[in-house]
């Protein structure tokens, strides 16, 4: 079935080709601080995967009921970020009380998340690429929740290798000048490398 | 063989009689400068100079961009040279701080990207700034960052309007990092240190200088990857290089390089290895038995 | 006219319903919070080092507020923050000793020497699974820095290949004690008193060989000391810190000077 397919390759293509840190560079502030240990890195992506599904859900009808019914594209900027920063906040009221175990381990990471590039980028870009210009509601909308996860799985496969890399050069000889940051960019400069190697590989 | 050894330094007392109130004075020092973060230091005064030497290219660029005007206004908070010397060397906020690493990652592939994100960022800075320190008094504390991001994506809306209409090409090249500046750290980070606690000059002052560092920072980022990359110079090819540009400068793995090793670079030339040294041998407890205890100690 | 006011209606709309929504529901799905616990945790130090072995502060504060735990439990604050905690809660604070660590071995490069060429990982849990690690002395300081990686306070320094603690500047939280991988690490009192720094269990010959400073259990410091506070067993002497009068006579009388007055 060609949605079926369509689906398929969206998300390998947020995984592989089209990752949101090692090839756009969106949300490398978490990337780089939080990739230390694999479970806070794991605990980050899955609060990622969780915002950035959520608040394409709800941004994506508003861009095309509200924005583009009325002409306002203009203030996509302002009513993304006001939605997501109240999305992300009533997410962490309602975990707080109703899944107290789960707020435990995500919860440090959602404030993280409201200010993140990947948020804001991942709803801005499905509505570029799944807009009104080329499918109808329906098509466009559930290609942008499959592009939002598997956008959101690449962070989490990007942290996760990454933090077995960092994992790996805690026990390494590193020249002074180079050590914190600048051998972990260079850490990352060649994961991004090694991603490289798909290009070409999904058509979308 | 040499074996392999970790050599900490630990902070020590003027006097060896160990007083309570002047050890926990230095933790304090010692826990704000950690290993991962660069410390705030009095920074080297020709980095931007060196800097440009230590790069094999020529960055004519670079050096300039650092305001020469040494104007002083006498305000409250520091003269507007000590400002600029903050947001551009000492407190830089990409190379230093490393705050707002996504736009500099992204937009330094060609140095003229890199400057008009950097000018419309710092645009966004000293309005927002301006602005929130006008209503610093009446934003409740509650809803301090919706206010804040709120005031900052108006701002954010409107240049992008700007250079949709004044620079098309731009707002080509830069595609989704325009409106991304709405959660830029640089711009969350200083309305709520700084804008929320000075006055309005003060933070508009605090906010050119921030840009005109993440500028800084951007050009320095741009010029090279773009040299290298693409063997060209705002847009201007350069005569060998363009015949044989190293492509990997251009794409995302070149971003992370260059950038990592421009940290490198700033951590290099301001650190000047202010953590503390033991003083003497006077308390250890290995003293007596230290072949290095007559000779000034431990390093 | 209309151009302006529906962007701003719809802004401020969004924005209104957002506000509304977000108060509604910490209103109806607020989490009674615990004050007590709220305050203990402002009181602890912070530094969420596991020391008193709780989750970190906000896991003691919790268990304090419960009544799960003595309040004296953390090294880190003290007698301030015991004292603290004690008048928040109303109950007695008791006795708190500041504490520090001392690594008991004295094994310096020019002391010791190496049986081996250790290339491995850099660190001492994995340099002592390897036939107990590259030094001659099988009990001694390893010297790679897992404790000095450990402190949070910057308080152990790796001088000629041994671990120093400064104990200016330890808190006694004992991290570096659990990581040592040959238990060299003893957090003891604050007391001046004298310790033996060997922790070297083999017969005085061989420590001999392999260790210029090694405790050999020649027993001088034992027969020497008028409190009687030191024994030695295997080879290896102790000093009971209760019984030390801190007189110096068994740092002047051994014939290695294993043993160091500490403060």
């Amino acid at each position: 079935m060609n949605m079926i397919r369509m689906i398929v390759t969206i998300i390998l293509a947020g995984i592989l080709t089209n990752n949101y840190v090692l090839s756009k560079f969106l949300g490398i502030c978490p990337f780089l601080g939080v990739s230390k240990k694999l479970d806070t890195a794991m605990g980050m992506s899955a609060a990622v995967i969780f915002v950035m599904v959520l608040s394409t859900a709800v941004t994506y009808p508003i861009q095309r009921f509200v924005l583009e019914a009325l002409g306002l594209e203009y203030l996509q900027t302002i009513v993304f970020i006001l939605i997501i920063a109240a999305l992300v906040q009533l997410v962490e009221i309602v975990l707080k009380k109703y899944i107290p175990a789960l707020h435990a381990s995500l919860g440090v990471y959602l404030p993280l998340i409201t200010t993140n590039c990947a948020v804001l980028g991942c709803a801005i870009l499905v509505t570029e690429d799944f807009g009104s210009a080329a499918y109808g509601f329906g098509e466009g909308y559930l290609y942008a929740l499959s592009c939002a996860f598997g956008s959101g799985l690449g962070f989490l496969v990007a942290m996760a290798i990454f933090a077995g890399v960092r994992k790996r050069m805690e026990f390494c000889d590193i020249p002074e000048t180079l050590k914190g940051l600048p051998i972990t960019l260079v850490a990352a400069s060649l994961v991004a490398m090694s991603f490289l190697g798909f290009a070409g590989v999904v058509h979308m | 063989m040499a074996k392999k050894t970790i050599s900490m330094r630990s902070a020590s007392n003027e006097n060896s009689a160990a007083v309570i109130e002047e050890t926990e004075e230095t933790t304090e020092l010692i826990n704000t400068a950690t290993a991962e973060t660069p410390e705030d230091t009095e920074g080297a005064d020709n980095k931007e100079k060196t800097q440009a030497e230590a790069e094999d290219t020529s960055l004519p660029e670079a050096a300039t961009e650092k305001p020469a005007q040494a104007e002083k206004k006498p305000f409250a908070g520091g003269t507007f040279a000590d400002a600029m010397k903050r947001g551009v060397i000492l407190e830089n906020p990409v190379l230093r701080l490393v705050l707002g690493t996504c736009p500099t990652l992204a937009t330094t592939t060609a140095a003229s990207n890199a400057i008009g994100m950097g000018i419309a960022a710092t645009l966004v800075l000293i309005c927002s700034n301006t602005v929130i320190s006008l209503l610093r008094n009446i934003i409740p504390d509650k809803v301090r960052i919706p206010a804040y991001i709120t005031i900052i994506a108006s701002f954010v809306s409107i240049v992008q309007m700007m250079v949709k209409a004044f620079a098309p090409a731009l707002d080509e090249s830069l595609g989704i990092y325009l409106p991304l500046i709405v959660v830029n750290c640089i711009i969350l980070g200083r309305a709520e240190m700084y804008a929320s606690k000075h006055a309005p000059a003060l933070s508009a002052l605090d906010g050119l200088a921030m840009g005109v560092g993440f500028t800084t920072a951007l050009l320095c980022m741009g010029t090279i990857r773009e040299i290298l990359g693409a063997g060209s110079l705002f847009g201007a090819k350069l005569p060998i290089l363009a015949n044989q540009p190293i492509l990997f400068f251009s794409l995302a793995p070149g971003g992370f390089f260059v950038f990592g090793l421009l940290i490198a670079a700033a951590n290099k030339l301001s650190k000047k290895n202010n953590l503390p040294v033991r003083n003497g041998c006077g308390d250890c407890p290995a003293a007596a038995t230290c072949s290095l205890s007559g000779k000034g100690g431990c390093k | 006219m209309m151009n302006i006011l529906i962007p701003v209606l719809i802004v401020a709309g969004i924005g209104i319903l957002a506000g509304l929504g977000l108060s509604t529901a910490s209103v109806i799905m607020a989490v009674p919070v615990d004050e007590t616990a709220e305050k203990l945790t402002e009181a602890l130090p912070g530094a969420n080092c596991g020391a008193c072995g709780f989750s970190g502060c906000a896991g003691y504060a919790a268990a304090l507020s419960k009544g799960e735990a003595k309040v004296g439990l953390c090294p880190v604050g003290g007698k301030a923050v015991a004292d603290e905690c004690a008048s928040i809660l109303g109950v007695d604070a008791g006795d708190m000793t500041p504490k520090a660590a001392i690594v008991r071995c004295l094994g310096t490069c020019d002391n010791t020497s190496v049986k081996m060429d250790y290339i491995g990982v850099d660190s001492c849990a994995a340099a002592a699974q390897l036939y107990g690690g590259m030094n001659s002395c099988r009990f001694g300081c390893i010297g790679l820095g897992d404790c000095a990686r450990e402190c949070e306070y910057h308080a152990i320094e790796l001088c000629n290949e041994l671990a120093i603690v400064d104990r200016n500047l330890c808190v006694g939280c004992g991290k570096c004690a659990k990581v040592c991988p040959k238990q060299l690490i003893e957090i003891t009192d604050r007391k001046p008193a004298a310790v033996v720094m060997c922790s070297n269990r083999d017969k005085g010959a061989l420590t001999r060989k392999v260790c210029k400073v090694g405790c050999i259990g020649c027993m001088k410091c034992q027969k020497n000391c008028p409190a009687g506070a030191i024994t030695v067993e295997n080879f290896v002497a102790h000093v009971d810190r209760s019984l030390c009068t801190n007189c110096g006579l068994c740092v002047e009388n051994c014939p290695t000077h294993a043993i160091q007055e500490i403060f």
